[in-house]
């Protein structure tokens, strides 16, 4: 490969400039001229019959243009499963389900209007918890489940409430169990957290009647997904609807799907032709958009004495809240890796994503792996202090390395495991014991390994037009939602036409101007889009090779690229800027376009009937992250003195943005490991809504941070990267989980690690002591 | 009940009428259309709308316009310095302290009213100025490093 000029080099965000002058416009900001305010009704109920809705009174509040219920918007959406209506039919499914709609000339008004409206409820039985919502004799959360429209790898159950049960077959257990020396059996649990992006969630929505057409502008990851949705469900054509994508603070998995888009599209069929802006407050940003999944695992393991994995089953029951939304597939791929990064010859998993009364779980940061990791690495932990072995000694018998073939059948390759494993644990001098400052504090270390799929088989497309000032604006349907896919993507394409970065833009995201993208998730990014972009610029490069030969009297293949020109190799002084080839070949105002397009071809759908696949995913990604804790064993009250975190990115193509999602990524895991948890009571309400009562890790919070880069490449990606975005926090909980055991000599099995959890753990372990 | 108010917003006087109950936060970005502050909470927890109310930061989510008139204000869009960057924002341009960047305002305000107060911080003191600006996508480490190097950028054209 000829030397990198901007590829792998610590190149300045290109989009950071106007976010600190706050000319920068986010969704939330935007105002649209001639624009009518949007409110919406919330349910008060977490499960009810709707009897009756009164909006007589609403709609003859002075200001008010309209008031929307199921009646004027009666469809329905989801991804995977249509279950989920624009606004309640018939009955409410969780306290926070959107049930009618005002559009009004301003917000109070539209708000005075919402407390006008009457609504009559007759109750059903309310379901909280996942476990119990699939036992036999439950009544049903969607009765006409059976009725629905869905795609072809939800399999159903027998069991009530189950939206999706995935099942992993591997070996037999039970032949594993008998010939293990050892065999540990425990339950773990991860609760409700929330993404809380920074910028609540908005939508601004408009109908033209005479062009027919529908323009919702939306700070939504997957743009091309949620156009392809409202299309099903309104049954209209492609080509009438237009997404167009301001700014996004923040997503981590949030912004993807239907929440507040079909509120602003059900108002805006009824509001003559003006746009109608939808705005959530903090607090329903809380309790009406999507939350990660609560997660119930089992987890049962048997080990040879000298640490061989034999077998390991696992039972997972996602809480999918009260619609469907990405629970299938979060159900699918969350629980495929669940046993971990390790050899393990028999493998049972069983996955329900079950509904309940609760908010809507949807895709968060780390697509069900923390959950799975939180169980299983804690298991590891446990498993070697009963052999008598060091943690870092059984993972290294038992990890993943090159060439492996994987319990899901797939031969492994690019697996970068290994070097994460030593420099995380290194960087916390593993095995050498720090000091405590005083009596009645405990130090420990731990740490935990994780591997994490992305979604597949996915395309991308790209355009890269270089117009005759030799300018490059990149056509990418990916959305910067703060990751900095704008600078990598800018960086391929200046690499490959060899310009500065100063000459490369991004073009905004509109879906009418823009080639179709799969989604911003799953890390699927750089590797997809980075290989799109490649493709585009490569194809451009062509181009102006081609019309540069005749110019420059010279073989194409003799010609190169650098500093914005195109020369011939052996004498660099003929050249010609590459603007300037541009504009002799198709006049001043012409543009040279290249198009690429990348899909990971050999993806396969899993076997429904034993989870196996020989290509599950495009690539894979793998980490490491080791903590330090100080535990006060009097209060429970646990302090991080440092965090390491080793990720196998393949290659960064910007080793500062890099290192910026790490950290992100870290300080996000530590929130969720100590105290995040959206507390839901029996009734289905959300109890902590607030910043406030919902804690999220503040600049007080988190420790020295050791972020650390580990490449090994992966053959198909561009320059040889993977993803990085979500695995940051998948291994934060467990690492800290397995170092607070470490400090106490006791386990604690859920999350978070806040003080009482901690406190009672550690007294129950007094309480056994003495007794 | 509307009432008409004198500003000063970003060195420049404005006169504006304005119901009493209408917050900083909704005035400065709905009726004076400065989307530059930004709404991360409403209730005065995450910090996004930090302005100064009279030389002070405070969280403009919570001050209501019937309070405000004769009231200097400097918003983000003030924080230039002339046509120049303030070096707290090319520090965070320069240590990518910002990702998404809609906590960025609020932090570059509060990060300016730390180091005029105190132009040589400790890591401990920025994190304890910062720790009522939330940040969901940095883990701070970024942050906190742009306003140590923006103290040195101040601290050494005082010297020059
Ligand atoms: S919006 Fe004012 S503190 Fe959050
Ligand atoms: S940069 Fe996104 S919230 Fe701080």
């Amino acid at each position: 490969m000829a030397e990198l000029t901007v590829i792998g080099k610590p190149v300045t965000r290109v989009d950071v400039n106007e976010k600190v002058t706050g000319e920068a416009i986010y969704g939330y900001d935007l105002v649209l001229p001639n624009m009518l305010y949007g409110k919406t009704l919330f349910s008060l109920k977490a499960h009810a019959r709707i009897k009756n809705i009164n909006t007589e009174k609403a709609k003859k509040l002075p200001g008010v243009v309209t008031v929307v219920t199921a009646e004027d918007a009666p469809w329905t959406h989801g991804e995977s499963i249509k279950d989920k209506p624009f606004l309640a039919q018939g009955k409410v499914r969780y306290i926070g389900e959107p049930v009618a709609a005002v559009a009004a000339e301003d917000e109070d008004i539209a708000q005075a209007a919402v407390k006008l409206i009457e609504v009559e409820y007759e109750d059903l039985p309310v379901y909280t918890e996942p476990e119990e919502a699939c036992k036999p004799g439950c009544v049903a959360i969607h009765e006409d489940f059976a009725k629905y429209r869905k795609v072809d790898f939800i399999v159903g159950s027998h069991l009530p409430n189950v939206a999706e049960h995935f099942k992993l077959r591997t070996g037999d257990v039970e032949i594993g169990f008998k010939q293990s020396d050892l065999v540990v059996e425990e339950r773990y649990f991860v609760p409700i957290i929330q993404h809380a992006a920074m910028e609540p969630h908005s939508a601004h929505a408009q109908f033209d009647k005479e062009s027919g057409r529908l323009t919702i502008w939306v700070a939504n990851d997957a743009p091309f997904r949620a156009l392809h949705e409202i299309t099903e469900s309104l049954n209209m054509p492609k080509e009438k609807i237009r997404f167009i994508n301001p700014l996004q603070g923040g997503g981590f998995g949030s912004k993807g799907g239907l929440k507040v888009e079909p509120i602003a599209v059900a108002l805006a069929f009824h509001t003559n032709g003006r746009p109608v802006r939808v705005k959530f407050n903090r607090e329903e940003t809380f309790i009406s958009t999507l939350t990660r999944h609560e997660a119930v695992v089992y987890c049962k393991s048997g080990v040879k004495k000298d640490g061989t994995l034999m077998a390991r089953e696992m039972t997972i029951y996602w809480g999918a809240g009260a619609y469907a939304e990405k629970s299938p597939t979060v159900c699918i791929r969350g629980s495929l890796p669940a046993p971990g990064p390790y050899r393990i010859p028999h493998v049972k998993v069983d996955g329900y994503a079950v509904y309940t009364n609760k908010p809507v779980a949807g895709s968060y940061r780390g697509y069900g792996i923390p959950q799975g990791a939180w169980a299983c690495e804690q298991q590891m932990d446990e498993i070697a202090k009963r052999l008598g072995m060091d943690p870092v000694e059984i993972r290294m018998k038992n990890i993943f390395v090159e060439g492996d073939v994987s319990y899901w059948g797939e031969r492994l390759h690019a697996v970068g495991l290994k070097e994460t494993l030593i420099k995380a644990t290194e960087a916390v001098d593993w095995g050498k014991a720090t000091e405590a400052p005083r009596p009645g504090v405990k130090i420990g270390k731990g740490f935990a390994c994780i591997q994490k799929p992305t979604r597949s088989p996915t395309t991308s497309n790209a355009g890269v037009m270089v117009n005759s000032k030799g300018e490059v604006t990149v056509l990418a349907g990916t959305v910067e939602i703060g990751q900095g896919c704008n600078t990598i993507l800018s960086q391929v394409a200046a690499e490959e036409l060899k310009v500065p970065m100063e000459k490369v833009f991004m073009h905004p995201l509109d879906t009418d101007i823009i080639p179709y993208d799969a989604s911003t998730t799953s890390s699927r990014s750089t590797y997809h889009m980075g290989n799109a972009v490649r493709r585009a610029a490569i194809h451009a490069r062509q181009q102006i090779t081609e019309a540069a030969g005749p110019m420059l009297e010279a073989n194409v293949q003799d010609l190169d690229f650098g500093d914005g020109k195109v020369f011939l190799k052996d004498q660099p002084q003929m050249a010609l800027p590459i603007g300037e080839v541009v504009k002799r070949k198709l006049g001043i105002n012409g543009i040279v376009r290249g198009d690429g397009s990348y899909t990971y071809e050999i993806g396969k759908d899993l076997d429904l009937e034993t989870g196996h696949s020989d290509h599950a995913s495009a690539f894979y990604m793998y980490a490491t992250q080791a903590a330090e804790v100080a535990v006060d064993e009097e209060s429970g009250r646990v302090r991080l003195l440092r965090m390491s975190a080793a990720h196998d990115v393949g290659k960064a193509i910007n080793p500062l943005n890099c290192v910026a999602q790490i950290e992100g990524g870290v300080a996000m895991g530590i929130g969720s490991a100590l105290h995040e948890e959206m507390v839901v009571d029996k009734t289905g309400k959300v109890r902590n809504p607030s910043f406030l009562d919902y804690h999220l890790v503040t600049s007080l919070d988190v420790p020295k941070m050791i972020p650390i880069i580990v490449e090994c490449p992966e053959p198909e990606g561009p320059y040889g990267a993977k993803g990085l975005g979500e695995p940051g926090l998948a291994p934060t909980p467990a690492a800290i989980g397995n170092a607070v055991a470490d400090a106490l000599g006791v386990r604690v099995y859920d999350l978070p690690l806040k003080p009482e959890n901690v406190y009672w753990a550690i007294q129950n372990k007094r309480k056994k002591d003495a007794a | 009940m509307k009432k008409k108010i004198q500003l000063t917003l970003n060195g420049k006087s404005t006169s504006i009428e304005v119901p009493n109950h209408r917050l900083l936060l909704d005035l400065l970005r709905d009726e004076i259309g400065l989307t530059g502050t930004k709404e991360g909470c409403g209730t005065g927890d995450c910090g996004a709308c930090t302005v100064y109310l009279n030389g002070k930061p405070v969280n403009s989510c919570l001050v209501l316009s019937g309070e405000l008139d004769g009231a200097d204000i400097v918003t983000i869009e003030g924080l230039k310095i002339g046509p120049e960057l303030h070096p707290v924002q090319k520090a965070f341009i320069q240590d990518g302290g910002a990702q998404c960047g809609y906590c960025t305002p609020g932090m570059l305000m509060m990060s300016k009213a730390l180091l005029d107060e105190n132009p040589n911080p400790t890591e401990e003191e920025i994190r304890y100025a910062l720790s009522g600006n939330l940040c969901r996508c940095t883990g701070y480490a970024k942050i906190i490093q742009a306003v140590q190097d923006a103290a040195v950028m101040i601290r050494n054209k005082h010297v020059q």
